[in-house]
């Protein structure tokens, strides 16, 4: 299955894609009895977009996001980054493939306690022995509106803003593409819908790729794409989505799941 | 609250690794010195041998009480600062300060009672050691024979547990003072200023170490066992008061290195410097170990070097007793320099092992293995380069005075190899333990590392 060509507000150059799964397929566990987290996943996703990944508990969401992102190697079949194969190497070789085209931003805000949010934001840009330009830095930051909190600590920034500020470092790297995982999970309402926000601007005005995984429909909804995960496979698409449209969605995908493993079963 | 802590023993018994390992190392220590008092009570024994019994068990036993009760409260502490989050939950669910301390006091204790109870056997074989080489040394007549008893269960017990309970009261009170929201933002930062009395008392001790040594290059000069306890408690004064200052000291050493560490290549002295700086106290506990070991290790060695010199320069030759007192010496030096060094290894271990998350994130960010293992050994070399430094002033006290007692020169004319080679072992043993920790630490997915809460 493909994935989403639709790309409201990009440019036309970066209609290239930004992330490319071939065949992948993920499973854990003995060979003769493995569990298959991803099955045969096949998907393209545009240069510039903001795509939703949703599926029920054990759907292989994470894992999807973890072969995508090069944190995890597939088992089989092949992923791209930019047009780059991501090949299998030691964890520096991947590291440093990473370090070149991807940024994330987890659910719980990882940020370095000892660091100021300033010099956390300047923290990739560093390690990847690039040249450090704290006005940029600065000005991501302001972007996210921490102008005023540059030089605070972690702890002394509430759980939205410290998630503010772990968008402006993945974002001050200029990666090809950022995964965020359940980014709004440990949020309340009011700082979720900032930090999405934040995520569909830095995608329209910024030309920003962005694969998210969530569980919340109103979250997904923000996206430019949603692609439904269930039982480690693709089982469909939506394309601006609303919040209602994607429950409904995940509502039936449910119902369907829990359905056929009662046939599996036998019950 | 007794029966949470209770439960927390049986359910996590590998984060109380360390504290067992220390209370059990510390108890083995203090009961085989104390067993010497054992024997001396126990029955009919001249006096030439009970004085030998006395000296042994007081001055050896100051020096193993010294490093036993630093151990136990560093572990501790480390304990309870690594657990601040979860009390700071409790907190935030409606734990009273009491019910917090109560169940930390209950886990110290009863780690401590283990560790204690675990070290009879050893300690009684310990004892049986020290008594065997004496009898070698002619310092005990042959018909006294080791005993293991009341004293060295009492003392042994007693000040394991207090020592175990004083720690987890101070450690405690750290955590339960603070509100709920500071609690969870002291847990977050690991920041803290260091407390008046701390540094008072360190302050103390370094005046006493000082006038020890002042008095030993003054007033005992060419005098005998005095001149010996006297000289060696001025370094253990002075460790202690360098113990206590390290939070302090550290921060005056890493503003001082701070400038070549930003010299350095790459991102690594960048990190170090903000990662010493920003969690002094957790590193000043792993440099207290590094301060003790190099102190006895060095003190005890050149004291006994000053001792042969002065031999030497009376002209008299070694005589077998006096070899065999060497032996001694080097035998009790060597048992306190392995306790210290393994606790060395073991407030590492610890500590390192706690920031599995830490290097997850830092990898999610970019950080290759490699750039993870450089900031670790950095790291290692700033602790190691403090703890060498202050443990090699402590030793001054001791050494320069007592050659000047005994030599009456302030340079002792000895070489400089015994004293490399304890510096060499102090960096060995913390490299080791803190780099060779990290890298078990990071063979873990970095993504698995970054999101797991400890």
């Amino acid at each position: 299955m493909d994935g989403p060509r639709h790309a409201p507000n990009s440019h036309p150059t970066q209609q290239a894609e930004a992330v490319r799964l071939v065949s992948v397929r993920k499973t854990y566990g003995a060979a003769d009895n493995p569990v298959v987290a991803l099955n045969n996943v096949t998907v393209g996703l545009p240069a510039g977009t903001f795509t939703a990944v949703m599926g029920p508990s054990g759907s292989g969401k994470s894992t999807f996001l973890h072969c995508a992102a090069g944190l995890d190697q597939p088992t089989s079949g092949r992923v791209f980054i930019d047009g780059a194969e991501l090949t299998g190497g030691d964890e520096t070789a991947l590291t440093k493939f990473r370090r070149q085209r991807v940024g994330f931003v987890f659910q719980q805000f990882n940020l370095l306690p000892t660091l100021t949010a300033l010099q956390n934001v300047a923290l990739p840009l560093r390690l990847a022995g690039r040249r450090v330009d704290l006005r940029h830095c600065r000005a991501v930051l302001a972007s996210v509106g921490l102008a005023e909190r540059a030089d605070h600590l972690p702890a002394e920034l509430s759980g939205g803003q410290q998630q503010r500020v772990a968008i402006a470092r993945a974002i001050a790297a200029q990666p090809r593409v950022i995964f965020a995982d359940e980014p709004t999970g440990a949020l309340d309402t009011t700082a979720a819908r900032d930090v999405l926000g934040l995520l569909r601007q830095s995608v329209r005005q910024g030309g920003q790729t962005i694969v998210m995984v969530t569980h919340d429909p109103v979250a997904a909804s923000y996206a430019d794409a949603v692609l439904f995960l269930a039982d480690g496979q693709l089982v469909g698409s939506l394309t601006r989505p609303t919040a209602d449209a994607v429950a409904q969605r995940m509502a039936r995908l449910s119902d369907e799941v829990a359905r056929r493993h009662q046939v599996a079963v036998g019950v | 609250m007794l029966l949470l802590s209770l439960r927390s023993l049986r359910r996590q018994p590998a984060r109380f690794a360390a504290s067992l390992l220390a209370t059990f190392l510390g108890a083995t220590i203090l009961m085989s010195f104390a067993s010497l008092l054992d024997t001396r009570v126990a029955g009919a024994v001249d006096p030439d041998s009970a004085k030998t019994l006395v000296l042994m068990a007081s001055v050896v036993g100051g020096w193993g009480l010294v490093i036993v009760l630093f151990a136990v409260l560093s572990t501790l502490s480390l304990l309870v600062s690594q657990r601040a989050a979860e009390m700071a939950l409790l907190k935030s669910i409606g734990a009273t300060p009491a019910q917090i301390g109560l169940m930390v006091v209950g886990e110290a204790l009863a780690v401590a009672a283990v560790g204690a109870l675990a070290a009879i056997l050893p300690a009684d074989l310990g004892g049986g050691l020290v008594v065997h080489l004496l009898h070698n040394t002619g310092q005990l007549a042959p018909d006294v024979t080791h005993r293991f008893g009341a004293i060295a269960i009492c003392l042994g017990f007693g000040i394991t547990l207090v020592a175990a309970g004083v720690a987890a009261v101070l450690a405690a009170r750290r955590t339960t003072r603070t509100n709920a929201r500071d609690a969870l933002l002291v847990a977050a930062t690991g920041q803290r200023p260091v407390p008046r009395a701390r540094i008072i008392s360190g302050v103390v001790f370094l005046v006493a170490g000082l006038s020890c040594g002042i008095t030993t290059a003054v007033a005992l000069r060419g005098g005998g066992v005095e001149t010996m306890a006297v000289g060696a408690q001025g370094a253990i004064f002075a460790a202690i008061g360098f113990a206590l200052l390290a939070p302090v000291l550290l921060r005056a050493v890493i503003a001082v290195l701070a400038g070549p560490l930003r010299v350095l290549p790459g991102v690594s002295g960048y990190l170090t410097e903000r990662n010493v700086r920003g969690q002094l106290q957790k590193m000043a506990g792993a440099v207290v170990p590094i301060i003790l070991f190099t102190g006895i290790s060095t003190g005890t060695l050149y004291m006994q070097e000053i001792e042969n010199s002065a031999k030497a320069m009376t002209g008299a030759v070694q005589t077998v007793a006096d070899r065999n007192t060497e032996t001694l010496n080097l035998v009790v030096v060597g048992m306190l320099a392995v306790f210290a060094g393994i606790m060395v290894i073991n407030t590492l271990v610890a500590a390192t092992t706690f920031r599995r998350r830490e290097f997850g994130q830092q990898r999610l960010i970019g950080a290759t293995p490699p750039q993870v293992l450089r900031m670790v050994g950095l790291e290692g070399a700033v602790l190691v380069f403090t703890g060498v430094l202050l443990g090699s002033l402590a030793a001054t006290v001791t050494v320069f005075p007592y050659s000047v007692a005994k030599l009456g020169t302030f340079a002792p004319d000895t070489s400089i190899a015994l004293y490399l080679a304890v510096v060499l072992a102090a960096v060995a043993l913390t490299l080791g333990s803190s780099v060779g920790t990290a890298r078990r630490v990071i063979r873990t997915p970095a993504v698995a590392a970054a999101t797991t809460r400890i």
